[in-house]
């Protein structure tokens, strides 16, 4: 469904964002229409001090902030864009967000099953089941959910399951003057990435990439972005690993130390 | 939103992503279609990020750099020469008394050093040439086998030589027909007026001047070029870059000069976007909050003019034109002061010309606080805004403030201005204590504009319609209210003295009571209809008060009202409000509010179609000529009377230059009121002139009148700039830039050592201007929560600081602190500095050069380096370092810091009056702001010693 | 009007103090002038992950969690070899006559309501523990863990229970079930000790992913260790207990040994700060001090310090390692090469 080229949600196709860097211009529209929508409470003790990363004193993503804008100064040139020939540099904005993983680490650890796939395949935390157990902070390879100290449960980009499920589009994406931050279901938004990809290349943008987590045990990211570099100058994993990855072995380990020592035990008093 | 169809777009003196997110969209819709973008700019902001080429420039160059690009243009033969010749005045022949500033040094003839103005006589078109080719012809190359109308005929008007009669606008184009030269050869026309003013304007000065290397100059020359002409289009968006600036209205004519070049206005995807600022200001532009305009930029009529504004035909005669649009400005006029003043407003009064008041001079901003400062006003209304840190020399402002006996503050939140009394720099220093501020000050809660209904008009003249959503908090009420209730007080008083004393009643009063002031109001807080009022705004009959379907409908025998000509026909009839309609159809949108004027989304567009009105391509069509209906047609509503054919000519010349279908008498002093609707005024126009609102039709490259500092751009310095003026050594600044000289307005020499950077203000996305909708807002505030100034790493070494250290800004107006934000995005510039010298050449003679033989431009042994001083000036470069820092901060809020506006002078463009708060010195020394104590160092910082409350 | 710009002493420290306020006045480290986002500092040194929210009181369970449970199992241990379920083959020194499998019982039970307790005060919303109890989640050690403690405290109250009526009905059944129960406390309370181990290590946070295979032998050694500890310093010198107690001291040597071999990027936080420091005086707490104390053996009173510096050391090495995660979590870098060397999932 689309109207005016948007597309719209659907229940039980996947949704997905599609972040776009070579489009965003960096005006925290989508950070501040995701604040008002969700009704944040301001945290103006910690937020409103200078942090100098170029434009962006935020916080980073977390319990009180959903999306955030991170402002990559870098002296290397982008593509083939003309600034300074002696001492190139570039300037490029990253929209970052929660990203709907397909194996989401926040909801393989959560203990009370508060995280759970909603209709659109995204990753929904129940206000209502959230026991603030703060599991699931330490859960997330891409550092997004986080624990609210004065409310005591875990936050994060709930994908505007409230607005999806009456057919409106992710307020962030809606704000987005750009449309740096796309919406729609995964498989379109994948299969226009990939074209877009082609055509910075094309256009002398060699350097563009997609962040999509293929290949790595999250599975794909619902959410994904286009990079003009490496993960790592966004501050995104260069290889996400969800703590599934670490249970066999650590319970292997677990049950032969037990079983281990068990025995030992058992030996130490039967020799008496 | 025309700017998707561009090919190419250059931003220069606007940070277009960052103060008109929504409108970049456009911008990167366009690049998206694979359009180049290009931006011109000091910093390197987020538009420069989006930007396939970023130019740096040194701030005030400006008119240099688009001087480069009209001289590559000119001399690489790259203009657009079709559309040059029939739809600008390069053809025209201006008379011989003209001297460029090429040979005054920085001076156009007509210059008066006593009054330090001009005098455009000397300018004008030249009414005695005599008409090598015949006139008003479209000129097509011979390839595209245009046959010559064979109805043509000469215009009558323009071909009357008469040359003293009609208004000043008359009289300086009087003389464009009979003087016109298609060729582009004679040596006067203006297309070679303007060949050899910018024939100095080199890449090599380009890089001299402004910084920009001549690689990235040719680039940028060669994108502009490429994506001109018939089948591409370029657009420039510009904002303040430009504007604040003692230039800034020449700044804009290079970029309309340029653009004429490549044929580039009037066409989709082309244009010069000025982006406007707060949500409607192209509105209250339209609707003035201006003191020198009326509704639809009808001029305020002046008491104390030697020519007089005394009656409305003479008013007429002085503002109207007798060809082109403004011929009809009796008409809305009239339809203007029955809307003001309905019954009181008659025939035999001359329609109530007397009640509107008249202006006595420059009633702007600066001189109204300097008149305050200086203890001449009683009272204050400031509503919706905050100069306390808005405004320059905001110190000087503040205090003031202080001088008045009264001030209403009318906002959403309690502003610096509001508080100035008791919270303000000048209160921590000690300058002003609150137990000598006389001042009463009334702070009234405004609506917001959820809280309140009616229309902004955004930066592409739109009209969009608001509801409103919420009722207003407490006693917020919105403007309306206040002023209309406001009014109705002040007429029951009057009313009540009226009684008490007839004379009263005739007196100053008199405007007051004649008003008609009679909104309905409605609801619990009896607020004014508001739909009343548009209707008002659009016009309407008197009988049936009908509202009118257009401004083609208004007359000048007082059957109709009109609150504002241009924005007719936005409720053409009952219960239709065009503004809030929201059904978008086509490419443009129309169904989508209502455009002024008559829902034309792109102006002048009838320079879309060719003379014959084919459109120039079939990929950059807009509108064209339907010879089958004989009627235009197209995409957008035509700028054009519509059924006017392109071969249409003005009627033979009569004896008495009388045209048949006209009753425009060309020797009358006025046009005759009656039946000027739709045709009259237009009807001296070919159906070849698409610039309909010129007296002559075309779109002027060289300005014969209306510019108080010269026909043509010419680079001057800032009045603070760290270098001299490389291209006219004697004039640094320009002359006619206003320069409130008084000892709190203390200016920088330039070249002075203490202060050695240039020091330009921006806005950030993050904030809106100065604060009172953003610091307030935890969500705004927090993204950028404190004071900065982007500074290159070289000037931070040279400083002795390191990035978020604080720094002290300091001008002699004031001194802040702020953080040091240090980016390679700003870049040290190489700049040739060159002061004058001695044994420059002194300025040609005015009386004697037009009859001087002029050495041919197409000569190749012609040089126009031999007239010029440069041998004279040694080359001396230097780096320049600049300071960018945004303004939005103030005292009060959820973040503060200090203001921008604390460092900035008054100073004045003489055409607009605006601020040059993107171009002046100061230094930076490391560390805090002591506070608490002196801000200027008395005997250190000039001006200190002047202040009257500086103490210790 | 001529600029001065000649830097003297008193102005480089005027300049130094403003400095110095300058920064202070945001109370968080500025990014370093220069300073740009890059593939081996990430986004300005900004953290990837984020850091555990835990407080002291989860660290705390950790070694409580494992006392009981490891106390469990001694109990366990001590009513499968012995011939009476609920007499110890020592009886207390301080002589009031009771057996080290009830004691060890009633540590493990004490053990587990302070774990409980613990537990539930650490969430941030406590009314909502039983939550935990929502579902069973293979994949959440927490939920396994949750689960782990109820059954493991139900079991041993029941233990408690059955042991105090062991003395009193002499029926065979009793002693049976009481023989079951306990095992079954034993087993759960192995689990409890190194499930933890587990806890840790199923996270993001690099330096205890990295350390999977060893958190659970890490855990789970000194839980015994600590136990018997614990035992040994309530008046029971058990030779087992001494045995035991050499025994991981040995291990934990040994383990402390294999952690100073293996450095990377990634275990800074194990060596450097104040996590390094805590997990090296932990380290040498438990291990090679423990042990040496324990191999001279002579005056008790060594095996008795012995004892006391296990339980310090190992309570401390928790705190170690959840401090350690938190300094992992803020390094960008220990993130970004651990997840190198870790091969991609096919
Ligand atoms: N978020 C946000 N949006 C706004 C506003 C706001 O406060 N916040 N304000 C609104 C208002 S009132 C206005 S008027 C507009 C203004 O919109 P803009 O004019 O785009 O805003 P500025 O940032 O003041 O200035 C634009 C650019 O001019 C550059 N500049 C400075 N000096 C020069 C020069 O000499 N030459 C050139 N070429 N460039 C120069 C600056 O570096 C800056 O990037 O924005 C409107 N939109
Ligand atoms: N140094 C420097 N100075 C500049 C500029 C610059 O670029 N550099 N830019 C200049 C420009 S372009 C501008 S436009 C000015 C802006 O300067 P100001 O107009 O002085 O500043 P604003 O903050 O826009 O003031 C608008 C006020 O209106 C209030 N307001 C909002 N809505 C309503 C309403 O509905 N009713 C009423 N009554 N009040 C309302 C807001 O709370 C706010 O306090 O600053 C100028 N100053
Ligand atoms: S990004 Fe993190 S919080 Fe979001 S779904 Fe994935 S694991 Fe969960
Ligand atoms: S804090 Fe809430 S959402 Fe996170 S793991 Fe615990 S219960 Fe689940
Ligand atoms: S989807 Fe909704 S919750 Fe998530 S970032 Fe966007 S606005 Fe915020
Ligand atoms: S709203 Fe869009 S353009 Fe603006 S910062 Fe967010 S993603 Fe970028
Ligand atoms: S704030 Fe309003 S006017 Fe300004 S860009 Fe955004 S939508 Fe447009
Ligand atoms: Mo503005």
């Amino acid at each position: 469904m689309s109207i005016d080229g948007q597309l719209l949600p659907e229940p039980g196709r996947t949704s997905a964002f599609f972040t776009d860097v070579t489009t965003c211009i960096g005006c925290k529209a989508c950070e501040v229409a995701c604040k008002e929508w969700n009704l944040i409470p301001a945290t103006n003790e910690i937020n409103m001090r200078w942090r100098g990363r170029s434009y962006d004193h935020g916080q980073g993503l977390g319990h009180s902030s959903y999306r955030h804008v991170k402002f990559v100064e870098q002296n290397q040139p982008l593509g083939g864009q003309l600034t300074d020939p002696e001492h190139p540099f570039r300037w490029v904005f990253l929209s970052d967000v929660c990203k709907h993983c397909e194996h989401a680490g926040c909801m393989e650890l959560c203990p009370t099953g508060a995280i759970v796939r909603t209709e659109f395949n995204t990753v929904f935390v129940q206000p209502d089941v959230c026991n603030g157990c703060g599991y699931c902070v330490v859960g997330c390879p891409f550092g997004v959910i986080d624990r609210r100290p004065d409310d005591g449960r875990a936050f994060k980009c709930t994908f505007c399951y409230d607005r999806q499920v009456v057919g409106e589009i992710p307020a962030c994406a809606k704000a987005c003057p750009t449309d740096a931050i796309r919406f729609g279901p995964y498989d379109v938004l994948r299969e226009q990435a990939d074209r877009r990809v082609e055509l910075l290349h094309a256009r002398g943008v060699p350097e563009a990439r997609l962040e999509t987590g293929e290949g790595t045990s999250v599975g794909h990211t619902n959410a994904f972005s286009l990079l003009v570099d490496r993960p790592e100058p966004f501050g995104l994993p260069p290889n996400p690993i969800v703590p599934s990855m670490h249970l066999k072995v650590a319970w292997t380990s677990a049950l032969l130390t037990a079983a281990a020592l068990g025995i030992v035990l058992l030996g130490a008093f039967a020799v008496g | 939103m025309d700017l998707e169809h561009a090919d190419c777009v250059l931003i220069q003196g606007s940070s277009m992503a960052e103060a008109h997110p929504v409108g970049f969209r456009w911008v990167m819709r366009a690049k998206e279609r694979g359009a180049t973008i290009i931006h011109v700019d000091p910093r390197f902001s987020r538009t420069s990020a989006m930007a396939d080429i970023w130019a740096p420039l040194r701030v005030g160059t400006d008119i240099v750099f688009l001087g480069g690009l009209i001289r590559y243009v000119l001399e690489h033969e790259r203009y657009f020469r079709d559309y040059v010749v029939n739809y600008t005045n390069a053809a025209a022949i201006v008379g011989r008394g003209y001297v460029d500033t090429e040979q005054l040094d920085g001076l156009f003839s007509g210059w008066d050093p006593a009054s330090k103005s001009y005098d455009p006589a000397s300018w004008f078109y030249d009414a005695g040439a005599p008409a090598p080719h015949s006139p008003n012809e479209p000129v097509v190359a011979k390839d595209a086998s245009s046959q010559n109308d064979p109805t043509s005929q000469k215009n009558p008007i323009l071909s009357n030589n008469g040359a003293d009669v009609g208004s000043p606008r008359d009289r300086a184009v009087a003389g464009g027909s009979g003087a016109r030269d298609p060729s582009l050869r004679h040596h006067n026309c203006v297309f070679q007026i303007l060949r050899r003013h910018f024939a100095r304007y080199t890449p090599e000065m380009v890089e001299r001047a402004c910084g920009v290397p001549q690689k990235t100059f040719h680039r940028i020359a060669q994108e502009l070029c490429d994506n001109s002409g018939r089948e591409r289009t370029t657009a420039i968006c510009y904002a303040l870059g430009w504007t604040q600036h003692t230039k800034g209205v020449q700044v804009i004519r290079s970029a309309a000069i340029l653009q004429l070049l490549l044929g580039n206005i009037g066409r989709p995807g082309g244009g010069i976007m000025a982006l406007r600022g707060h949500a409607s200001i192209q509105g209250s532009t339209d609707i003035p909050t201006l003191y020198d305009i009326l509704p639809g930029y009808l001029k305020m009529p002046e008491a104390l003019s030697h020519e007089g504004d005394d009656t409305l035909a003479a008013y007429v005669s002085r503002h109207g034109n007798r060809l082109g649009w403004w011929a009809h400005t009796e008409t809305y006029m009239v339809s203007l002061l029955r809307a003001w003043y309905g019954d009181a407003a008659r025939a035999d009064n001359d329609w109530g010309f007397g009640l509107l008041p008249r202006i006595c001079g420059d009633h702007s901003h600066f001189p109204t606080f300097c008149d305050m400062a200086d203890n001449k006003m009683e009272g204050m209304f400031i509503m919706g805004q905050n100069p306390a840190v808005g405004g320059q020399n905001s110190r000087l402002e503040r205090r003031a403030l202080a001088q008045l006996d009264w001030l209403v503050v009318r906002d959403l939140v309690e502003t610096e201005t509001a508080a100035f009394w008791y919270d303000s720099p000048e209160i921590e220093r000690g300058e002003l204590r609150t137990r000598e501020i006389g001042t009463e000050v009334f702070l009234m809660p405004a609506a917001g504009h959820a809280e309140k209904e009616g229309t902004f008009t955004n930066t592409q003249r739109l009209l969009q319609w608001r509801e409103k959503a919420v009722d207003p908090p407490g006693d917020a009420r919105s403007e309306a209210w206040f002023i209309v209730h406001l009014g109705r007080r002040l007429r029951a008083r009057a009313r009540a003295e009226a009684k008490a004393n007839a004379e009263a009643a005739t007196g100053a009063d008199a405007p007051l009571l004649a008003l008609t002031w009679d909104y309905e109001l409605e609801g619990a807080y009896l607020e004014p209809k508001i739909e009343q009022v548009v209707i008002e705004i659009n016009g309407y009959r008197f009988g049936d008060g009908a509202p009118v379907a257009g401004f083609s409908e208004l007359r000048g025998d007082g059957s109709t009202a009109c609150g504002c000509w241009i924005y007719s026909g936005v409720y053409p009839s009952k219960g239709r409000n065009r503004a809030a309609e929201r059904k978008p159809k086509g490419r443009y949108g129309h169904g989508w509010g209502f455009t002024w004027p008559a829902d034309r989304r792109i102006l002048y567009n009838r320079a879309s179609a060719d003379p014959e009105g084919r459109p120039w391509s079939e990929r950059k069509k807009l509108i064209w000529w339907d010879p089958a209906e004989a009627r235009w047609r197209g995409f957008d509503t035509p700028d054009f009377p519509v059924d006017k054919s392109p071969h249409y000519r003005p009627g033979r010349p009569r004896a008495s230059g009388v045209s048949a279908k006209s009753d425009i008498a060309a020797g009358a002093a006025r046009p005759a009121p009656e039946g000027l609707d739709g045709l009259s005024g237009l009807d001296g126009h070919a159906g070849t002139s698409p610039f309909l609102m010129q007296p002559d039709g075309v779109a002027w490259l060289f300005a014969p009148i209306g510019l108080k500092d010269g026909p043509l751009p010419t680079h001057y310095e800032p009045v603070e700039s760290p270098t001299g003026n490389l291209l006219y050594p004697g004039q640094a600044a320009n002359p006619a830039a206003e320069r409130f000289e008084r000892p709190d307005n203390p200016l920088i020499t330039s070249g002075d050592p203490a202060y050695p950077y240039a020091l330009t203000t921006y806005r950030l996305t993050e904030h809106h201007t100065a604060g009172g909708m953003s610091r307030w807002l935890s969500r705004l505030a927090e993204l950028q929560p404190e004071m900065f100034c982007e500074i290159s790493p070289e000037l931070a070494e040279e400083v002795g600081v390191s990035h978020s250290d604080w720094v002290v800004v300091r001008t002699p107006r004031g001194a802040i602190e702020a953080r040091a934000l240090v980016t390679r995005r700003i870049r040290p510039l190489r700049i040739d500095t060159q002061l004058r010298v001695a044994g420059t050449i002194g300025p040609v003679d005015p009386a004697t050069p037009s009859d001087s033989p002029r050495p041919d431009p197409a000569d190749p042994s012609y040089s126009i380096q031999s007239a010029t001083t440069s041998d004279s000036v040694a080359s001396h470069f230097r780096t320049i370092h600049q300071v960018a820092m945004p303004f939005h901060w103030g005292r009060r809020g959820l973040v503060t810091g200090d203001s921008a506006n604390d460092l900035i002078p008054l100073l004045g463009e003489p055409n607009v009056s605006i601020h040059e708060s993107k171009a002046l010195l100061c230094n930076l020394e490391p560390g805090r702001l002591p506070r608490g104590a002196p801000v200027l160092r008395p005997g250190l910082d000039s001006g200190a010693s002047h202040e009257p409350g500086e103490r210790g | 009007m001529s600029r001065e710009r000649k830097p003297d002493a008193a102005s480089e420290a005027r300049l130094l103090e403003l400095r110095r306020q300058a920064s202070e006045g945001s109370g968080e480290s500025h990014t370093p002038p220069e300073s740009r986002p890059s593939v081996t500092d990430g986004y300005y040194g900004q953290p990837v992950v984020k850091a555990p929210v835990w407080t002291w009181e989860v660290p705390t369970y950790f070694a409580v969690g494992g006392i009981a449970g490891m106390a469990a199992a001694i109990a366990a241990a001590v009513a499968w070899t012995s011939s009476t379920s609920v007499e110890g083959s020592v009886t207390s020194s301080i002589g009031v006559g009771i057996g080290i499998g009830w004691t060890a019982r009633v540590v493990a039970l004490v053990g587990a309501v302070l774990s409980g307790a613990l537990l539930v005060s650490d969430l941030g919303r406590p009314s909502r523990f039983l939550y935990m109890l929502r579902i069973v989640k293979l994949s959440s050690p927490m939920s396994i863990g949750a689960w782990l403690l109820t059954v493991f405290g139900a079991l041993v109250g029941v233990a408690v229970l059955l042991g105090g009526m062991a003395d009193a009905a002499d029926a065979e059944w009793v002693g049976r079930l009481d023989r079951l129960v306990i095992a079954g406390s034993g087993l759960a309370g192995l689990m409890l000790a190194t499930y933890t181990g587990v806890l840790l290590a199923a996270t993001v946070i690099p330096v205890w992913a990295s350390h999977r295979a060893l958190l659970p032998v890490h855990f789970g050694l000194s839980s015994p260790g600590s136990a018997a500890a614990v035992l040994e310093l309530l008046g029971y010198h058990d030779l087992a207990l001494n045995r035991v107690g050499l025994l991981v001291a040995f291990a934990e040597t040994l383990l402390l040994l294999w952690m100073e071999m293996h450095t990377h990027a990634w275990t800074k936080p194990l060596r450097d700060g104040s996590s390094g420091l805590q997990i090296r005086v932990a380290g040498v707490l438990t291990g090679p001090l423990a042990l040496a104390l324990r191999a001279v053996g002579q005056p008790p009173i060594l095996r008795l310090a012995a004892a006391v510096f296990f339980v310090t050391g190992s309570v401390l090495s928790r705190f170690a390692w959840v401090a350690a995660g938190r300094e992992s979590a803020k390094d960008p870098r220990a993130t970004f090469e651990w997840q190198r060397v870790w091969e991609k999932r096919s």
